[in-house]
């Protein structure tokens, strides 16, 4: 009898997960396949052409760019969410639902709306610009646009809810108590910051530094639209490739080569922030 | 010098008074417990004494020295909170530790004052372990030995032994009482459980549901000479009746509606207790003796029926209806395995009492 509810309840978990595994396989599997095929299907037979193609420096440093740029945008969200979240939790609770909507409210905009409104903001017949002209603080329009400063901006305001809603879930639930508890033994705001707030949040950190930094590694319509035409990342350079260049071949080799190199990059990250908490942990 | 001295301490929260006007004095080195009902403001003295939060008005002392607007970081008052509050991302050594390695104690001292609390609480075996892998007892413990280790002048626990079951608590109850005297630490206690009060204290301060101390003694004083009906109510249980004073052939007596004269003796300082006054007259239910037949040699009876019986192991609870309808609660020993006078429900018994054995209470 035990047996048979047993594989009944492994046939329903089995049922149940039908949908999971039918959305990975449509969506996932079939779509990577495709690109790999791709990749090594450069004319009608099989070849690794299109990978060798791709041995050059200048691809080298679009992917340095990228990595360069999500690593940017997710440290500098990091820095600008983590006090103000820390603020609305710890000092405004009894209102933080209520800013934490006014703080997400921009972002229900569609985010090519988001980018193209700084993109009028920061043009060189700009708001800023016409503004800054129109009252003579300036004589000839600034340049603020089509330099990494601009897509570096854009990148971190249009990202920014990545990072604060994996930061507020984990600050929210921390517990007043232990903080209290720090004071009581002794420890001083900072201490207690560092040693019980800061590790207690890092897996908010942990999670916000991912869901900013993958797909800023990715991001195209940004970099195109604030960055011109020099700001070569990997987004622009697939898109380039597969809509303009119609090379499929070398797009594909190059989203794979990119792909992988996220995918260790991120591992190494792993390793390292794992054993620099070792070491820490060893000199106290 | 670790006493605490508390001078006119008021706080509220958002417009609500909590506790106002507080005066209490808490002995140095002395097992000293703060009872009192849910939300009569207890934890909040707790709390100002630690220092998480600052009294509206009045003064803190800790010796002679004013702390009323020292740190909690600079305060040598250590905390066992309710819920043990202990850092759930660090294992039990590094949670004991945690005020060592805030002063900057060298490692070498660290590790010997850990492994010796901790051996102090029988947690020698877990030093390593996470804090989610202990029993709520032992977690208990780690707690207990993360605010002995910094040697504070003084001890708050709030309802420390709440989540634990009896047993357990009756166990915990006694180690707190060989650790203190151990360390002459001045240890206050917050508890709503007059149990544990009664258990622990040297002295104990009672608290009323409006936020005010209503006596404070030690254990006996307080049960056997409680000054108000609240006291005599909160602490143990007690009958009160009310009832008026009368002067017969010079003997003051007192007059219960409905039920009679009785006999009274009024000890000294209770000099308001005059012919004609109105007041209540405490009479514990361990004091009364409860019989079928006829007794001699009390000063006071009663007459009565049962209503109904609670057998509580060791002694037995019978809730007696006077002719006034009023209730009476007494508490017999079960001495015999075959008591000699079986008392059923519904039968007529008689109450009996030594006069000596009633408090008279002017609220």
């Amino acid at each position: 009898m035990d047996n048979v509810k047993k594989l009944v309840t492994q046939e329903l978990s089995f049922a149940l997960a039908i949908p999971a595994f039918l959305w990975q396989l449509i969506f996932l599997c079939v779509p990577l396949s495709i690109i790999i095929y791709f990749s090594v299907a450069p004319g009608a037979f099989l070849s690794l052409s299109s990978y060798v193609a791709l041995i050059h420096f200048s691809y080298v440093r679009v992917i340095a760019r990228s990595l360069l740029l999500a690593t940017a945008t997710a440290l500098i969200t990091l820095m600008l969410s983590y006090p103000i979240v820390y603020y609305i939790v710890r000092h405004l609770s009894y209102i933080r639902k209520h800013l934490l909507v006014l703080l997400m409210l921009p972002f229900l905009t569609n985010f090519l709306v988001l980018a193209y409104s700084w993109f009028f903001l920061l043009e060189r017949d700009g708001l800023i610009n016409s503004f800054l002209m129109r009252f003579s603080f300036i004589n000839e329009p600034l340049s603020l646009i089509y330099n990494n400063g601009a897509v570096l901006i854009v990148m971190c305001y249009c990202y920014l809810p990545f990072m604060i809603m994996p930061l507020y879930v984990s600050l929210e639930k921390l517990d007043v108590r232990l903080l209290e508890a720090s004071a009581d033994l002794g420890a001083n705001a900072w201490q207690t910051f560092v040693r019980v707030t800061l590790p207690l949040s890092f897996p908010g950190i942990k999670t916000g530094l991912l869901l900013v930094f993958v797909p800023a590694f990715g991001e195209f319509a940004i970099p195109t639209l604030l960055g011109g035409s020099k700001f070569l990342v990997v987004g622009s350079l697939i898109s380039y490739y597969f809509f303009v260049a119609r090379n499929n071949s070398l797009g594909a080799a190059f989203t794979i080569v990119a792909g992988i190199v996220l995918f260790l990059f991120l591992i190494a990250l792993q390793k390292g922030v794992t054993c620099f908490t070792s070491v820490m942990k060893k000199r106290e | 010098m670790r006493s605490i001295r508390l001078e006119g301490i008021t706080k509220s929260f958002h417009g609500e008074t909590v506790v106002e006007n507080i005066n209490l004095t808490i002995p140095n080195g002395k097992f000293f417990a703060l009872l009192g009902p849910s939300g009569s403001g207890k934890t909040t003295l707790l709390r100002l004494i630690a220092g998480f939060e600052q009294p509206d008005k009045g003064r803190i002392f800790l010796g002679n020295r004013d702390i009323t607007h020292v740190p909690i970081n600079e305060r040598r008052v250590n905390t066992v909170f309710q819920n043990y509050a202990l850092f759930p991302h660090m294992n039990v050594f590094d949670n004991v530790a945690y005020g060592l390695k805030i002063r900057k104690v060298t490692r070498e001292l660290i590790d010997e004052k850990v492994a010796r609390i901790l051996k102090a609480v029988h947690l020698e075996k877990h030093i390593y372990k996470q804090i989610n892998q202990l029993s709520g007892g032992q977690q208990q413990r780690v707690a207990l030995a993360r605010a002995i280790i910094n040697e504070p002048d003084v001890l708050l626990l709030d309802e420390p032994l709440a989540a634990l079951d009896l047993k357990l608590r009756e166990h915990m109850l006694i180690e707190l009482i060989e650790l203190q005297s151990s360390l002459q630490t001045t240890f206050v206690y917050v508890t709503h459980d007059q149990f544990e009060a009664l258990t622990v204290a040297d002295t104990m301060a009672i608290m009323n549901a409006d936020g005010d101390i209503e006596q404070t003694g030690t254990p006996k004083e307080i049960y056997e000479f409680p000054v108000s009906s609240f006291v005599a109510n909160f602490v143990g249980s007690t009958n009160i009746f009310q009832g008026t004073i009368l002067e017969i052939d010079e003997q003051y007596k007192i007059e219960l509606p409905h039920l009679g004269v009785f006999e009274i003796t009024i000890p000294a300082g209770k000099e308001w207790v005059q012919p004609g006054v109105n007041l209540f007259m405490s009479l514990r239910p361990e004091k009364i003796e409860i019989s079928k037949t006829v007794q001699h040699g009390f000063s006071n009876m009663l007459r009565g029926n049962v209503a109904a019986i609670v057998y509580h192991g060791r002694s037995t609870q019978y809730d007696v209806r006077l002719s006034n309808g009023m209730q009476i609660r007494v508490f017999e020993q079960n001495e015999e395995h075959f008591p000699q006078e079986v008392i059923d429900y519904d039968d007529q018994v008689y109450l009996y009492w030594q006069k000596e054995n009633v408090v008279l209470l002017d609220r």
